[in-house]
């Protein structure tokens, strides 16, 4: 089995196209994912490719009309960056522990793909774009059209994610609320993130998007857009319909860490709570 | 002139520093010249008969252990003697240990024992309480003639779930040979039970075992009995192969196979008369014991005699069984069957009193236990009880009666429990004096430097600071003068286990008659040894038969109020405060039991709404720290904890129990607080966020 550290990000993607690696971010997934007796080597299961030490992929830009982060930008330079979103914010300081937050990634968020992801979450939430790369091509995808299923993208082996763009945006009100098992440290039994902006009592922008209790996150953009441009009342009135719509999309699953009926009762509850106070501001 | 300070004055704990800067040096982080490792081979399924077993080529220099290896006996002695070293030809619950592999590189000894091949021939496991492995039963009074006079009977029962130690490191030795004995330095609670039990299966005379305790970081009862099997198995494997070896468990192997709290379910009945006093009760407890029985007996006996708590009924009936069960087998941890009793009768009380339209502060008021009653075995509370000043202060402190009253409207979700509570201090009835007789030792050498020598373990809770700190005031020399290194059996008397929050009031109370003596008699420059043995205080007469009479020859006493708002939205809880109320005698250091009462609060009040463990067909689901919670610094609430003196005659300088104590009240003050902010009977615990849901659906 390999083990390569590559020096520049170029040279990455050339060992993308050659072999078929493992790649291995803040490893705060993979380590943990390939355990091992302590004081052994984990128990990766294919050849790996180190590319903590890219600092070229280590970036906050703001490009007017969107933010652009390195793939290896680590959460707590995202807490301390003023041009980083409030609500990305209120959900990143709530993954994991201090530690954690020095090293992990939202590329490695996304790249682990787990439906209970918070990360995750909020690119959906947010619109986000992922510029992939592989030898000589490149492409840009929304998230949505990335993430397949749990642990699976529509990245080929030859690829890796360089950029996570974010558009830029206005929100009246945003929320978000993960359900773990304690206040702290705990992963995701179920999580909500909402946005929304209102100008002059009409509702211009609406955004739900719900983890952990389907495959992969559920937002529904004809459902938001259904309600785009009607009155807040008018919107509030509808709430039965609104949930309705969601009730095929809401499918959680029992584990150790929850159960299907509180999963999605909260899910549920979450998105009334959102849309019936979304006119008070915090 | 100086006046001598006050000795509950904190001082700075004597092992912080070594703790925090990380020199002191754990388990793991000893090494031996030609040091092995072992890791163990389990069984996958929870019941059946080993038919074949097929082992991988065996490089040189690896080995196999396992139960055709054993010297003597192979059953770990302990309190109940039916748990094997190594499973034999049963397997009794997934995890169970089978053989060891031990060599010297760590990777190849684990991919041999992942390709160790063993056939079973499974069998149906038993997850239900059906199968009881001890039964006990004492009663009071004439409870038939109560229920027969009663105007009203009121029935419930109650659950409470698995709860783990979470000991900051695992299960481990390092043993090696030396002088044609065997010698175990690791991670316990109970030095000279690792002792004889490792002398019971290798057959071997006292002078050839020597165990050694390294520093330990939290124990919880978890490495009281448990530890015991280990030093078994290791010292097994050091006979075959004559080589040092390393046994350390993983974190997962460890929460996966080591002992835990007793999940139980209790069901209580009570008698009313016409005024609505409590005449009679009937309860019977059932734990959980797992594989084996082990200490499960002894866990049961506390939980039963704790059955009424701090409240005074005539008339008695009580029967507990232990159920055997093909999970993992359980045993001790801090509280030791009380907090599954303490839980049941708290939220027994209050539901009976809300059944019969009674303020329950004052019908729990009435029912309050005085000094002179008896006790729930007809023994007698001699010592003054103060638990009446005890509530004044922790409702002052928390406005207990605002709150209550203004939580009452539902629609807040804000609710306020307040717990109080009694526990036993040190071995039940007898023991002390039958089975432990404890020993201690004061050495002082020709430069009158004094040395303690007892077996008590320093787990966090203290004893390195307090034992020093009592003896240097009692002889009245500095703190430095006196020594108290980690116990080695080969220099220590056998003092007893380090549990049942026995080590300052029986094992300090020696080590203050021995100081007293030397004191009387030091000679300077002079070598002198000083010994004390336990004596039964002579007042406290005890039936094990029958379970009747002072069950313990003190209480500590304490008063648990906690406040709770409930999402709506979520269900999730959210501790917002908390107070306690301890009397524990004297305390000899006032932080250091300031900690006892930070972290049993901790523990227990998570012990009532969040630590969740269960087991699917024997397989527990939570069994990592990402899967089982416990409490962060942000969980746990703001605290205000406060110590009430009422000196104890026979502990030195007043001192009673205090480690378990802090713990044991918590889980009813919480769920007495989400009863209020969820205006539904909480009956089983960990009130979850789902259970809450359900509740707040179904009643
Ligand atoms: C104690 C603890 C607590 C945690 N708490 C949370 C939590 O609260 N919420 C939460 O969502 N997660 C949590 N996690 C999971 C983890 O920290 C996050 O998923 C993190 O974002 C992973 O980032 P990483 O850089 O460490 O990923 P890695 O482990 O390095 O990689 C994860 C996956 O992403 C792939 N990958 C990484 N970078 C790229 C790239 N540039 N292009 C393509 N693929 C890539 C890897 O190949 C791998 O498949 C926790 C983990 C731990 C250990």
């Amino acid at each position: 089995m390999k083990h390569v550290i590559p020096k520049t990000y170029k040279e990455a993607l050339e060992h993308l196209s050659e072999g078929t690696y493992k790649v291995l971010a803040g490893g705060t997934d993979l380590m943990v994912k390939n355990r091992s007796w302590s004081e052994t080597p984990a128990r990766f299961k294919q050849d790996m490719l180190y590319i903590h030490n890219l600092d070229e992929l280590r970036y906050v830009e703001d490009k007017g009309d969107h933010l652009a982060i390195g793939a290896l930008t680590d959460y707590e330079t995202l807490l301390r960056h003023e041009a980083v979103p409030k609500v990305l914010k209120d959900c990143l300081i709530e993954i994991a522990g201090p530690a954690i937050r020095k090293v992990g990634t939202l590329a490695g968020n996304i790249g682990n793909a787990s439906p209970a992801a918070d990360g995750v979450l909020l690119l959906y939430l947010l619109d986000a774009q992922l510029v992939i790369e592989r030898k000589g091509a490149r492409r840009e995808a929304l998230i949505d059209d990335v993430i397949t299923g749990p642990g699976k993208t529509t990245l080929s082996n030859e690829e890796m994610i360089k950029e996570i763009r974010l558009p830029k945006s206005t929100f009246t009100k945003t929320q978000f609320l993960k359900v773990g098992g304690r206040k702290a440290d705990a992963i995701s039994k179920v999580a909500f993130a909402g946005a929304v902006r209102i100008e002059d009592g009409i509702v211009k922008d609406l955004r739900m998007a719900i983890g952990a209790v389907n495959v992969t996150v559920v937002r529904l953009r004809e459902v938001e857009k259904l309600h785009t441009g009607e009155t807040i009342s008018a919107v509030q009135d509808s709430i039965v319909s609104i949930k309705n719509a969601y009730v095929p999309h809401i499918k959680p699953i029992d584990d150790q860490r929850s159960n299907r009926v509180y999963r999605k009762r909260v899910a549920f509850n979450m998105i009334e709570d959102f849309i019936m106070n979304m006119h008070i501001q915090d | 002139m100086k006046t001598k300070k006050d000795i509950s004055e904190s001082i700075r704990k004597v092992d912080s520093e070594e703790k925090i800067s990380g020199r002191a040096p754990y388990t793991s982080d000893i090494s031996v010249e030609g040091m092995l490792y072992a890791k163990t081979v389990r069984s996958p399924i929870a019941r059946g008969v080993i038919k074949n077993v097929k082992l991988p080529d065996m490089p040189e220099g690896y080995y196999t252990v396992d139960a055709s290896d054993i010297p003597s006996r192979n059953v770990v002695s302990m309190i109940y003697e039916d748990w094997p070293v190594f499973a034999e030809k049963e397997v009794n619950f997934i995890g169970e240990p089978i053989m060891l592999i031990v060599g010297p590189d760590k990777e190849t000894v684990m991919n041999l024992a992942d390709n160790v091949e063993i056939d079973y021939e499974e069998k149906n496991p038993v997850f239900d309480f059906s199968n009881s492995g001890v039964r006990l039963h004492f009663d009071k009074g004439d409870v038939v003639n109560a229920f027969e006079r009663a105007a009203k009977t009121i029935e419930y029962e109650y659950e409470t779930g698995y709860q783990e130690q979470a000991y900051i490191e695992p299960q481990g030795f390092v043993g090696y040979i030396e002088d044609g004995g065997y010698t175990l330095v690791g991670s316990i609670q109970c030095p000279y039970y690792v002792k004889n039990a490792v002398m019971d299966t290798m057959g071997e005379d006292e002078d050839k075992v020597r165990v050694i305790q390294a520093p330990v970081g939290g124990a919880f009862g978890g490495k009281e009995e448990f530890p015991s099997v280990t030093a078994c198995q290791l010292a097994v494997a050091l006979k075959k192969i004559q080589k040092p070896i390393k046994f350390i468990y993983e974190r997962e192997e460890d929460m996966e196979t080591t002992t835990k709290r007793h999940p139980s379910k209790t069901k209580m009945e009570a008698a009313l008369d016409e005024h609505n006093n409590i005449i009679g009760m009937r309860s019977r407890i059932g734990l959980d014991g797992g594989a084996y029985i082990g200490l499960s007996g002894v866990v049961l006996s506390r939980g039963m005699l704790a059955v009424t708590n701090a409240y005074t009924i005539d008339n008695l009936d009580v029967h507990g069984d232990v159920f055997l069960t093909n999970t993992v087998p359980n045993g001790a941890f801090r509280g030791f069957g009380a907090p599954q009793m303490i839980f049941a009768i708290e939220m027994f009380i209050h539901h009976i009193a809300k059944d019969i339209g009674e303020d329950p502060y004052v019908f729990r008021k009435r029912h309050m236990v005085k000094q002179g009653d008896k006790t729930s075995t007809s023994g007698t509370f001699r010592d003054p009880i103060i638990l009446d000043d005890m509530i004044q202060k922790a409702v002052e402190i928390s406005n207990y009666h605002d709150k209550a009253k203004a939580y009452e409207d539902r629609d807040t979700y804000k609710g306020i429990g307040m717990s109080w509570f009694l526990h036993g201090c040190g071995f039940t009835g007898s023991g002390e004096s039958d089975i432990i007789k404890a020993n201690v030792k004061l050495r002082k050498d020709d430069e009158d430097n004094v040395h303690i020598l007892v077996a008590a373990v320093d787990m966090g809770q203290g004893p390195k600071t307090t034992f020093r700190k009592l003896v240097a005031d009692i002889l009245d020399v500095p703190i430095e003068q006196v020594t108290f290194n980690y116990p080695d059996t080969r220099y220590v008397p056998d003092s007893g286990p380090t549990v049942a929050s026995r080590t300052m009031m029986v094992v300090g109370g020696l080590l203050a008659r021995a100081a007293k003596t030397l004191k009387e008699d030091w000679k300077e420059g002079e070598e002198q040894t000083v010994v004390k043995q336990y004596e039964q205080p002579d007042y406290v007469e005890w039936d094990q038969d029958t379970m009747r009479g002072d069950a313990y020859p003190a209480y500590s006493w304490g008063v648990n109020v906690v406040e709770v708002e409930v999402s709506k939205v979520t269900y999730e809880v959210t501790v917002t405060n908390a107070w306690s109320i301890y009397d524990l005698g004297k305390a000899i250091d006032e932080r250091i039991v300031m900690g006892q009462a930070d972290g049993g609060q901790a523990q227990g009040i998570a012990y009532g709404y969040l630590e969740v463990m269960n087991h699917e067909n024997g397989k527990l689901k939570q069994k990592n720290m990402t899967d089982y919670i416990i409490p962060t610094s942000v969980d746990v609430p703001k605290m205000e904890n406060h110590i009430m003196d009422n000196p104890y005659p026979l502990g030195p300088y007043g001192a009673k129990g205090v480690g378990e104590l802090t713990l044991v009240g918590g889980a009813p003050a919480v769920a007495l607080a989400i009863e209020q902010a969820i205006g539904r009977k909480v009956r089983k615990i960990p009130a979850t966020p789902e259970s809450i849901m359900e509740l707040i659906d179904n009643g």
